[in-house]
């Protein structure tokens, strides 16, 4: 079943990392799981079975899509398809990350008031 | 330093464990986590980190994956399934109201049973379809290539019945380069493109060369229906060659 992503719904940490590592600029499989362990410290590994599960939910929701463009097909093997991120991906990115601010905000308020 | 073969060897055992995604899954990542692992095992390789733990691990996590999609998958096509049933019934509205309201529309019960599987047949192949691609002009194409599709098939039944002209039956054989051809494309986009133009090919053949039998106002009505189908098939393949291209940017 295709889970539907708005903005006011909580995203799977897996969902989260993969919008993360697309807001920089479009990747392929593997950059995508390279980006996740390096924004994570390496706390994050993501496999294949889980990424690309991710990304046809992700895709299907309408959070990201196949881009139409190569980023350097000098440098790189053509055949590997490239993600970006679309408006509404953005979008539940943004709206995720307000939530974990505020979040973090009443977090760091209790715990003043504690010491 | 774990050597290419070994690398070339746990490639081969992952491409064969992909095999048990569901085929829609497989057909459009399948290429993606092969090429994903491949770099991952050279990565491991070239770091000088063990790969035959890493390879039991990802064989781990792709199998989870495995028994997740397969069971999204079968839970999709029985919506899917469901989704054509209800359509179709909708559909099937149509026919059955108007034949209380016109008189001498006189259908016995197996001709609506016909019609509800026709209906439904035709929703459920644009639902199975449809989901192989997500342009959405490859979306458009398969919906109007089977709106046509069924359009001529119903024309050419109905024509054939009321005329006793049994030769019309050849306009079918357009829709058996469709299916033949949507086959072979296995309804990727660009094969589904010629296959569309075929069809168009076909039948203009067909209106060419088969003698209508006609009476002269009878026949200029039937060259009109005949180039709507065409120009329908032919806006379907262009539609499909869109599909096409835009993925090959």
């Amino acid at each position: 079943m295709v889970k539907k992503y708005t903005a006011r719904a909580p995203l799977t940490p897996a969902v989260l990392h993969i919008l993360l590592a697309l807001s920089t600029g479009e990747r392929h499989g593997y950059g995508i799981m390279k980006q996740v362990e390096a924004d994570s410290q390496g706390k994050v590994k993501m496999g294949p079975g889980t990424l690309y599960g991710s990304i046809g939910r992700m895709m299907e929701a309408g959070l990201i899509r196949e881009s139409d463009k190569r980023v350097d097909p000098e440098m790189d093997d053509e055949r590997r398809i490239y993600y970006k991120l679309t408006g509404a991906g953005q979008a539940a990115l943004e709206a995720e990350l307000g939530r974990y601010r505020d979040v973090v905000a009443v977090a760091e308020g209790r715990l003043a008031y504690g010491q | 330093m774990a050597s290419d073969v070994a690398v070339r060897r746990y490639r081969a055992w992952y491409a064969m464990l992909l095999r048990l995604y569901p085929r829609p899954f497989r057909e459009r990542f399948g290429g993606g986590m092969a090429q994903s692992f491949h770099d991952l095992c050279l990565e491991h390789r070239n770091a000088n980190r063990g790969l035959f733990g890493f390879v039991l691990w990802v064989f781990f996590e792709t199998s989870v994956g495995v028994i997740v999609e397969n069971t999204a998958h079968r839970s999709q096509l029985s919506r899917t399934m469901l989704r054509a049933a209800l359509v179709a019934l909708g559909l099937l509205m149509v026919p059955l109201v108007a034949s209380r309201m016109t008189p001498g529309w006189n259908w016995p019960p197996r001709a609506f049973v016909l019609v509800y599987v026709l209906f439904f047949g035709t929703a459920l192949a644009y639902g199975l379809i449809a989901r192989k691609m997500g342009a959405w002009t490859y979306k458009a194409g398969v919906g109007v290539a089977l709106v046509a599709g069924f359009a001529l098939g119903w024309s050419t039944m109905v024509q054939t019945a009321d005329s006793g002209h049994p030769e019309r039956l050849w306009y079918l054989s357009v829709l058996v380069v469709g299916f033949i051809g949507a086959c072979l494309a296995r309804v990727k986009a660009p094969g589904l493109a010629v296959t569309l133009f075929a069809m168009a090919a076909t039948l203009a053949l067909i209106a060419v060369i088969l003698p209508s039998g006609a009476p002269p106002d009878m026949a200029g009505r039937m060259a009109i229906g005949h180039g709507v189908f065409v120009v329908l098939f032919l806006a379907s393949g262009l539609m499909f060659r869109h599909a096409s291209l835009a993925r090959l940017k």
